[in-house]
């Protein structure tokens, strides 16, 4: 809906002709990239109210790595699930799928001896099989994607306690010396807190976890907004009916987000393994309403055709820079799910196509200016 | 072509699951009744609340090894509740109606298993309480451990370690669940030999390791000193020794757990590698159960009330108690 009122507008400007409306053409055109101006907003409240009440210990390095990457591995699911919710599904697969990527790379690890370098793409391609499962079911046997993904959600989760029969495994593995083997320390760069990587090219380095997200954001929004699958992704999910009839196959569009959603999903399982040091048969559970929280309260619609994936990243860091703000003044656990459930309504009432227009028409007719039909409607 | 496809694809996928619970079929329902080999078998049905944790699976292979000690008594396949008291109540009924010699249950929560506990009562099936406790004195026998006496060892050794008083942080469970409310009480009573101790900040970290990781960088971040780590489990209390240790602080504090699980991530090895000053073994009930089923089943007297003592895991006896109760290579298949 909103792309056609934004395309709507394109063509008023264009037919309008002239060097102002273009410019206006090229910022509307980079504007959605970027997501909804409402969730910038609600970033720098969020970054107001930890530096009001906290200062320095809220606003130092540190502590900014630790929020991000305890929220890192939800948010690359957040990215898989807004691709698919693009397109009008939703995939609740995501933490089962974290949770067996995790067990599968602390398995390899201990009873393989695998690098990184091997595990991660092992993971992704595990991640990838069950999104695949997760496509088949939608569009060939013509599953709804909720009940498709609910019980993938299932499968894999049994999958997992199956494999690992129930016991956690640990990732720091011993040698008789005492030491870390050579493969378990490499391991620990993948996000064990305090261990960074790229320490000789940049400094200090950077923890893993908040690159592998801030990388995955970048190379997916370029993927949306650059190419033609991209479009093909907002297309299907603006009116999936047009689109088909338009030429785009969007069977393959559907397959291919649940596919790239499950890798996600796999890709965030050694991530969350290195985290606390070992792979849990429960990793993972919930994640998925996280990674589906981030979204929305990036500006996600969950009808499908409209959301970015920048919008979704600055939605993940709401989620985890508040629950590190609430933590850092010891607000009670009961406190913060009444105020985290709270800002999705509240991101989701804001973020309302024309909200922001319907808001500003007052103040419009005070300066004098007359508003625009559309919005008066 | 397309529409071919589709319905073949069904009926593969129902042909394939109805193969898969026939073949399963026969093996479960075999196991209910007496042995065939002539000799009388005594079968015995163990509800387990949930498989997923640790501690509980633990328990399961321990269970299942004390079982085969005798071999008379057979053990059906361990049902599992999947936290979920409802599925809990129907698999204690189903065991009912398979007339189990003896059945065991680690309730979920008290309240909703009391009726199937009754039921299987007024049934004259003689049943074992692990853990838990149920609302009804319907039961043969119950056994478990003390959480209010572990946390109140774990608050002694907190005083033995800061002599001198200090702040303590506390990793809860989840903030609903029995032991961690009698854990935490434990705790509170345990320091209160010395007033210098405070316990400066307390959060539910879910009994998981990774939910205690990101808590502990925060009270990192606010206490410039603390002294000492309170962990309701082993996993919460790593999760904090792991954040801890990434800001080189964690040689500035103790680390006092609970569980002390014989599995290579468990609280004993972490004791053994240094990582933890001290956990508590919270006994599985596993030995107590086998011997007791056994001895029901042999007419023999049982207590009705069996309250198990913990062992404090220290640095000397790591080795010995991970020897002890390590269950791996003890169970074939």
């Amino acid at each position: 809906m909103p792309d056609q009122t934004a395309t709507e507008e394109e063509t008023v400007a264009a037919k309008a002709g002239g060097s102002p409306p273009r410019l206006r053409t090229r910022m509307r055109r980079l504007l959605p990239v970027l997501g909804s101006l409402q969730g910038y907003i609600g970033l720098i409240l969020v970054i107001v109210l930890g530096l009001a009440t906290k200062g320095e210990v809220f606003w130092n390095q540190t502590n900014l790595t630790n929020a991000v990457g305890a929220f890192a591995s939800r948010g690359i699911l957040a990215v898989g699930v807004t691709l698919v919710i693009l397109t009008g599904g939703i995939d609740l697969s995501v933490g089962s799928i974290l949770g067996i990527g995790s067990m599968v790379s602390a398995m390899m690890l201990v009873h393989h001896n695998l690098t990184p370098w091997e595990i991660v793409p092992i993971c992704m391609l595990v991640g990838a099989f069950f999104g695949l499962c997760n496509g088949v079911g939608t569009t060939w046997l013509r599953i709804q994607s909720f009940v498709m993904t609910l019980a993938m959600l299932s499968v894999v989760r049994g999958l997992d306690r199956q494999y690992s029969n129930n016991v956690s495994v640990g990732t720091q593995v011993v040698n008789d010396q005492g030491h870390l083997t050579p493969h378990s320390a490499q391991f620990q760069d993948l996000g064990t807190p305090g261990h960074n990587v790229l320490t000789g090219v940049l400094g200090q380095g950077v923890y893993y976890p908040v690159l592998a997200l801030v990388v995955v954001c970048v190379v997916f929004q370029l993927i949306l907004s650059k190419t033609r699958f991209g479009r093909h992704v907002y297309a299907v999910g603006g009116n999936a009916t047009a689109a088909r009839l338009s030429g785009v196959n969007v069977t393959a569009v559907t397959i291919t987000v649940f596919v790239l959603s499950g890798m996600l999903a796999g890709f965030a399982g050694p991530i969350d393994a290195a985290y606390s040091a070992s792979a849990d048969p429960l990793a993972g559970t919930s994640y998925e309403l996280d990674a589906i929280a981030a979204a929305v309260i990036g500006g996600t619609s969950l009808a499908g055709g409209r959301g970015t994936i920048v919008g979704t990243f600055v939605g993940a860091l709401i989620l985890t820079l508040l629950d590190n703000v609430l933590g850092l003044n010891a607000v009670s656990d009961n406190w913060q799910l009444v105020i985290k459930g709270l800002i999705v309504v509240a991101a989701v009432v804001l973020q309302r196509p024309g909200f922001f227009a319907a808001a500003l028409t007052p103040v419009r007719r005070l300066i004098g200016s007359s508003p625009r039909e559309g919005d008066e409607k | 072509m397309r529409s071919l496809i589709r319905p073949l694809v069904a009926v593969v996928a129902v042909v394939t699951l109805a193969a898969g619970c026939a073949s399963k079929a026969p093996s479960s329902s075999g196991g209910s009744g007496s042995g065939s080999g002539g000799k009388k078998q005594f079968v015995v049905g163990y509800s387990q609340s949930n498989n997923a944790e640790p501690y509980r699976a633990q328990l399961n292979l321990q269970l299942e090894y004390f079982m085969k000690q005798h071999p008379d008594m057979k053990l059906l396949p361990i049902a599992d509740a999947h936290q979920s008291s409802a599925t809990q109540v129907s698999q204690v009924q189903n065991f009912i109606q398979q007339k189990v010699d003896v059945l065991i249950v680690s309730p979920n929560e008290p309240a909703p298993l009391t009726a199937a506990v009754q039921q299987a009562c007024q049934a004259k099936i003689p049943v074992i309480i692990l853990d838990r406790s149920v609302n009804t004195d319907c039961y043969t026998s119950f056994i478990g451990g003390d959480n209010y006496e572990i946390g109140k060892l774990a608050g002694q050794e907190a005083v033995k370690q800061l002599p001198n008083g200090g702040n303590v942080v506390e990793l809860r469970g989840i903030m609903s669940d029995q032991p961690q409310i009698d854990r935490d009480k434990g705790f509170r009573d345990g320091i209160k030999a010395n007033p210098k101790i405070k316990i400066v900040a307390d959060r539910e970290a879910k009994w998981l390791k990774d939910s205690a990781v990101p808590i502990m960088q925060q009270w990192l971040s606010r206490y410039p000193k603390i002294d000492l780590v309170y962990g309701q489990n082993d996993p919460m209390t790593l999760g904090a020794y792991l954040s801890a240790k990434a800001q080189h602080r964690e040689s500035q504090m103790k680390f006092i757990g609970t569980d002390g699980l014989a599995i290579p991530d468990g609280g004993i090895r972490a004791v053994q590698l240094g990582e933890l000053t001290s956990t508590f073994v919270y006994p599985t009930c596993a030995k107590e159960a086998a011997d007791t089923a056994y001895a029901i089943t042999h007419g023999k007297q049982v207590s009705k009330k069996q309250v198990l003592h913990t062992t404090q895991v220290t640095k000397e006896n790591a080795a010995q108690l991970y020897k002890q109760y390590d269950m791996s290579g003890k169970i074939g298949g």
